[in-house]
């Protein structure tokens, strides 16, 4: 009896702070991404950009999945590979209206990839 | 996490309501729950091993969920009798000292021919065999056995009224006819109707429960030329 309670608080427990850490971690993860994203945007959209600019955002992102990869289902990480290895050779190629298009997708996987971990009807059903 | 989490606690949950209403038919040897999570494991454990795309920590707060759903349920098991025959049930007295009990059976989903292969299993062909006969929650069929046991069965009986149906092939092993069989019972005080069971061996020997009736044991004329 007190051996099943003990195991039983320890897996709650273990599992509550592993929620907690994964829900800030993503959320903390993606905010960051999120900043990188919109200052990339920014100069794609005055046209100042350079391929420098998206390697470094490409950089951030690959340091970031590393641990990303212990929560989010990898074909979401995939779709983020492929989406900014687009927007390097958009901007490489000055192809402004396109290279937005990218990252504009970029920013809304960061905004919607956090969502699916909190507690919600649509994530739960 | 805490969505992996919640959605296995729901799929658990349901899975225990399920197995609980299927009744014991669907069990063997394990609780309900235990079942459950035996089913559910399984899978659990091979699904994020065989698709690379998910993370191995999906796998694992499932599976650690899990554990704790059966801790939690195994606890609430020894700690009230309240809790023990919600999660997993009550034994069911199938056959007592009035006879075969039809809704005990009903309730727990099951049969007369579930009963009938079930004390096969256990050795007793007869319903006379057997003074009580009880489904654990788990589902074993556990027997006490009448002493007034006959050594050997000389055949194996048949049935031939199941719940207020006559069993027609079972009727023509008798080499008889519903008629016959109707005129048989009608001469015992019933009718086939309010017949519960009605199983007859290869000696005519008879078992014969009416309904609100005791069971008793009569015996049937069989034609010369019937064997089996």
């Amino acid at each position: 009896m007190v051996r099943s309670l003990v195991s039983m608080g320890i897996v709650t427990l273990l599992l509550v702070c592993c929620a907690v850490y994964e829900s800030n971690f993503v959320h903390r993860q993606f905010e960051e991404f999120g900043i990188v994203l919109d200052v990339l945007y920014e100069k794609v959209d005055d046209q100042t950009a350079t391929q420098d600019d998206v390697y470094a955002v490409q950089k951030n992102w690959l340091d970031k999945k590393q641990y990303l990869h212990i929560f989010i289902p990898h074909n979401e990480i995939k779709e983020f590979d492929l989406w900014i290895a687009e927007a390097v050779t958009l901007v490489r190629d000055k192809e402004w209206k396109d290279a937005i298009s990218k990252i504009e997708v970029l920013k809304e996987l960061s905004e919607q990839i956090p969502k699916t971990f909190m507690i919600s009807w649509e994530n739960i059903l | 996490m805490i969505v992996t989490f919640i959605r296995t606690l729901i799929i658990f949950v349901t899975l225990v309501v399920v197995m609980r209403l299927m009744g014991k038919r669907q069990i063997g040897e394990m609780q309900p729950f235990e079942f459950i999570v035996t089913l559910i494991v399984a899978d659990l454990a091979c699904v994020p091993m065989a698709d690379v795309s998910i993370p191995l920590t999906y796998g694992i707060v499932a599976i650690l969920a899990l554990f704790l759903l059966h801790q939690l349920l195994s606890f609430l098991e020894q700690s009230s009798d309240f809790f023990k025959h919600v999660i997993s049930g009550r034994p069911s007295v199938v056959i007592n000292k009035y006879g075969v009990d039809l809704k005990e059976l009903k309730k727990n989903n099951m049969g007369l021919d579930d009963l009938i292969e079930s004390m096969r299993n256990s050795g007793y062909f007869s319903f006379d065999d057997l003074d009580y006969a009880i489904f654990e929650s788990n589902g074993q069929l556990s027997a006490l056995e009448n002493p007034a046991r006959a050594e050997k069965p000389a055949s194996v009986p048949v049935l031939i009224v199941n719940n207020g149906k006559a069993m027609k092939k079972n009727i023509a092993l008798l080499h008889s006819d519903e008629r016959s069989v109707a005129q048989f019972i009608k001469n015992q005080g019933g009718s086939v109707k309010n017949t519960e069971v009605m199983t007859v061996d290869g000696n005519g020997r008879t078992y014969l429960k009416i309904k609100n009736k005791k069971f008793f044991i009569t015996k049937f004329a069989l034609a010369e030329e019937t064997k089996w």
